[in-house]
């Protein structure tokens, strides 16, 4: 764990070359991407030239094309250009002027991703192929003024994601997912993330709806996993890794080892009961989430009541905080730098489509908001301090008509 | 440090006023009407309340376990084990077997059965086909085969997110099932009031009566003037003609006649206020990707064309459901053939046997395209032949099956519902039931 630190005033101009170096290198990084999706489309195109030749014979054919999907009208062009070239390698010829075929090519999709759809006229007669294509993952970008929160992904998956830890051992380095239903472990080759293991997360009651869970790292052994009313316990002796599951109602870590507070989860509900450990006089009411906040003072614990209100616990006081109308559910606090040091990133509503994540702080009992919404695809469904402290973990669930998604975010502060 | 806090505080909850939206809250009771039997059918609400599947889609249309944990394809899909998850009961409290899913499923498919056989062996259950289901772990998922037994009164017991309890006054109640395998609903209690007109409903939820009214396609837009909160589905009510091909219609350039005729556009700009998609493939476009493959144009000449000189007797047109958008459909699609040249007449409503052209619909359940022509081809009594796994197969099956003009597509329609403002999170599954052990009451403490 770092040591909390103060802004330092020279550090903004590298913060700003940063930015600028950042901005390059992501620049440069579309340009790459552009060119790795156009190169993703060759096969494809390799393949529906040769459905198309099947049924058209060598000479001259017009060409039509038309983009009934999701695909970025940009790559259309390139896409044809490299039809009408694998084509001429069949001794097809593309020609504007109308000949005795005709090939209508439409770019569609269905449920399962891209549809490339060739209809293959001669006369009357008209023959079809169809070649299915991946299109592609979306692409993010997210700028903001004041302090800027960015996020950067660390992993996407269709299937839920609760959390996710990476650690850390000698060279090698593992990445933890935590899902409903068992704990993967991936491996890096290369920039790669490669599925290692898989580990079943046994319980005998069941998990309530609107699941949650934390990895957190552990001394003596790997990591801990907790889920309502189950402790994982990942070990590894020499080169075998091992997870093991119990029943248990042990009380959830709220924070990093400095302040060791836990808490004990309702193993049939998405929220804490309310009773710490170590204890206090009077129980607390339910709560979603807390987090620790340093104070000139010492430090403070915020506590997300279920009933959307929010307790600060403050040199032996209990006090709301105003001006919390628009934070949900899920708070963590991370050491940026910046401002007083500490920002407590507070989830959107939860309630629509696109959720967001914002920065506060809270000079006294009122929370202030520190940077812009950042905006997010989809809700925000976990919101989990990560092993260092300085960024956060977020797991976002984005859903379209046709897909539904979980994307693993670090979510870290700027200054600006 | 934290350790020495001790509290002190008098907590003032009522101090700040209005809260932020948070998770969703545990408790409550949510109150829903529909206009059929909640019991029966793909719309019966009730059974998906109190019954599981082996599987189940998820929003998204993807196939998720469910009562079995796992399964897996054996000899290219000729034969599927289901392993049945442990520690699952009954409503009743008898625990759930793979003796008591193979009972369930060979009484509730009798006849054109996506299998041969099914049985039970140990804590599995086996099906075996003669011909390859590779999409059987999505048709497990309709509401069909939703597992049940039969109890020592008789009556059917599932294994839902909520139990019946009860027919209090007209209403009736189900509550949550706290040791459902997937967690317990967030509601403790929903009310379902059976055989309410739309018009009682949208009163109902007027006066803050209910909290879930249903919206038929063709009053979308009439709820969004009125500013109620809609949830709906893709469009997945297959609006279809469903033509005999004997005695009058046994040739086929007449029914291709009728086909050609039928004006889709007047139907879908008409009658349902845009809000069906048109269609002349028995696919959803969504879900195939191949849709515009198949012209929804209307052409009179060449069903007058095809028609003249083999002018039929007197045809009728029957209505499976009664209801008045779908007769207002009828009416005009009589008035399409007319045009045509065809002597058609509307057959009173329960005239449905005798007819030689059937107006219905078919309410597709799942979100696999090869499933899904199983099922319409099912539901609509035709013969469909897929060879082959991949998305052209299941093109040239569908064009087989409309070449024979015997079902014509005509539009997708969507499901909706208007919501109160004090629910969240309601949302519908793939199929356009609402998933009501998802949801919450938002004024729950």
């Amino acid at each position: 764990m770092q040591r909390p630190r103060y802004n330092p005033r020279k550090p903004m101009i590298s913060v700003r070359r940063l930015l600028r170096i950042a901005l390059a290198v992501g620049c440069i990084g579309a340009v790459f991407a552009r060119a790795a999706a156009a190169a993703d489309r060759t096969q494809p195109v390799a393949d529906l030239a040769r459905q198309i030749a099947a049924f058209a014979g060598p000479g001259p054919a017009k060409l039509t094309m038309r983009n009934l999907s999701s695909l970025n009208a940009e790559e259309v062009p390139f896409i044809r250009k490299m039809l009408e070239r694998d084509l001429r390698g069949y001794g097809i010829h593309v020609s504007d002027t109308d000949g005795a075929t005709v090939i209508r090519v439409t770019l569609s999709e269905n449920a399962t991703g891209g549809l490339w759809v060739a209809e293959v006229q001669e006369g009357t007669e008209v023959h079809v192929a169809m070649i299915p294509v991946s299109l592609g993952p979306a692409t993010h970008t997210q700028t903001a003024a004041g302090i800027t929160l960015r996020k950067s992904l660390v992993w996407q998956q269709k299937e839920p994601v609760l959390d996710t830890i990476t650690l850390q051992s000698g060279d090698s380095r593992r990445m933890f997912v935590l899902e409903p239903r068992k704990i993967v472990s991936y491996t890096i080759a290369s920039d790669t993330w490669t599925k290692e293991q898989e580990f079943p997360i046994t319980h005998s009651r069941p998990f309530p709806r609107d699941l949650r869970g934390r990895l957190l790292e552990e001394q003596g052994h790997l990591f801990d996993a907790y889920l309502p009313g189950v402790l994982c316990t990942g070990t590894q002796s020499e080169n075998s890794l091992t997870v093991s599951c119990t029943d248990t109602d042990d009380p959830w870590p709220l924070s990093g080892p400095a302040v060791p507070q836990k808490a004990f989860y309702n193993p049939t509900r998405n929220y804490f009961t309310g009773l710490l450990a170590p204890g206090f006089a009077t129980q607390l009411p339910p709560f979603y989430d807390s987090t620790v906040l340093p104070r000139p003072n010492g430090v403070a614990m915020l506590f997300n009541g279920i009933d959307g209100k929010i307790i600060m616990i403050e040199n032996n006081t209990m006090k709301l905080v105003a001006g919390v109308r628009d934070w949900g559910s899920d708070l963590v606090s991370i050491r940026s730098g910046c401002g007083s040091g500490t920002q407590v990133l507070v989830s959107g509503s939860g309630a629509a489509p696109m959720d967001s994540v914002r920065a506060y702080e809270i000079p006294g009992h009122e929370a202030e908001p520190v940077s812009p919404p950042l905006g997010l695809d989809g809700q925000v469904m976990a919101l989990w301090p990560s092993e260092n402290g300085a960024s956060a973990t977020l797991v976002v669930h984005t859903e379209t008509e046709q897909s539904q998604h979980y994307e693993v975010y670090r979510v870290s502060a700027l200054c600006n | 440090m934290f350790r020495r806090f001790v509290i002190s505080g008098i907590l003032i909850w009522c101090a700040l006023g209005a809260s932020a939206r948070t998770r969703l809250h545990y408790g409550g009771t949510l109150r829903l009407e529909v206009q059929g039997d909640p019991w029966q059918g793909p719309d019966g609400i009730a059974r998906r309340l109190t019954m599981d599947g082996l599987t189940q889609l998820d929003i998204a249309g993807t196939v998720q376990p469910a009562l079995s944990s796992r399964w897996e394809s054996q000899n290219d899909d000729h034969r599927w084990q289901f392993w049945i998850r442990s520690n699952v009961q009954f409503h009743d409290g008898t625990p759930l077997t793979a003796d008591a899913v193979a009972l369930s499923l060979t009484q509730s498919c009798r006849y054109r059965c996506p299998w041969t056989k099914v049985h039970a062996v140990g804590q599995s259950v086996v099906f075996t086909s003669d011909l390859p289901t590779p999409d059987l772990p999505s048709q497990l998922a309709q509401a069909k085969f939703l597992i049940s037994h039969q109890n020592a009164q008789g009556t059917l017991e599932g294994t839902g997110a909520f139990r019946p309890a009860g027919f209090p006054h007209g209403v009736m109640v189900f509550t949550a099932n706290d040791d459902h395998w997937s967690g317990r609903p967030f509601v403790d209690t929903v009310e379902v009031r059976p055989r309410r007109s739309i018009r009682d409903q949208w009163m109902d939820m007027g006066i803050g009566r209910t909290d879930v009214v249903e919206v038929p396609p063709e009053m979308l837009r009439q709820a969004g003037q009125q500013h109620l909160t809609i949830v709906a589905s893709r469009p997945g009510n297959l609006l279809l003609l469903q033509i005999e091909n004997t005695g009058p219609l046994a040739n086929p350039q007449i029914r291709q006649a009728i086909a050609l005729a039928v004006d889709r556009n007047a139907l879908s700009n008409v009658i349902f206020q845009k809000q069906g998609e048109i269609t002349a493939g028995l696919l959803p476009s969504a879900l195939s990707g191949y849709g515009f493959l198949f012209s929804c144009d209307r052409n009179l000449n060449r069903a007058q064309e095809l028609r003249s000189g083999a002018t039929p007797p007197q045809l009728t047109l029957a209505v499976e459901d009664g209801n008045a958008a779908m007769q207002l459909s009828a009416e005009r699609i009589v008035l399409n053939l007319r045009e045509a040249g065809f002597k058609v007449q509307l057959a009173p409503v329960g005239g449905k046997t005798e007819a030689d052209i059937v107006l219905r619909q078919i309410h597709l359940e799942t979100n696999d395209p090869r499933a899904a022509l199983d099922e319409i081809a099912e539901d609509s009594e035709q013969h469909v032949s897929i060879n082959g796994t991949d998305i052209a197969s299941i093109y040239r099956a569908e064009k087989d099956v409309l070449a024979t003009y015997t079902v014509v597509p005509l539009l997708y329609l969507p499901r909706a519902y208007a919501i109160s403002e004090r629910v969240r999170d309601l949302r519908l599954a793939v199929d356009g039931s609402p998933l009501i052990a998802d949801a919450a009451i938002e004024d729950t403490k």
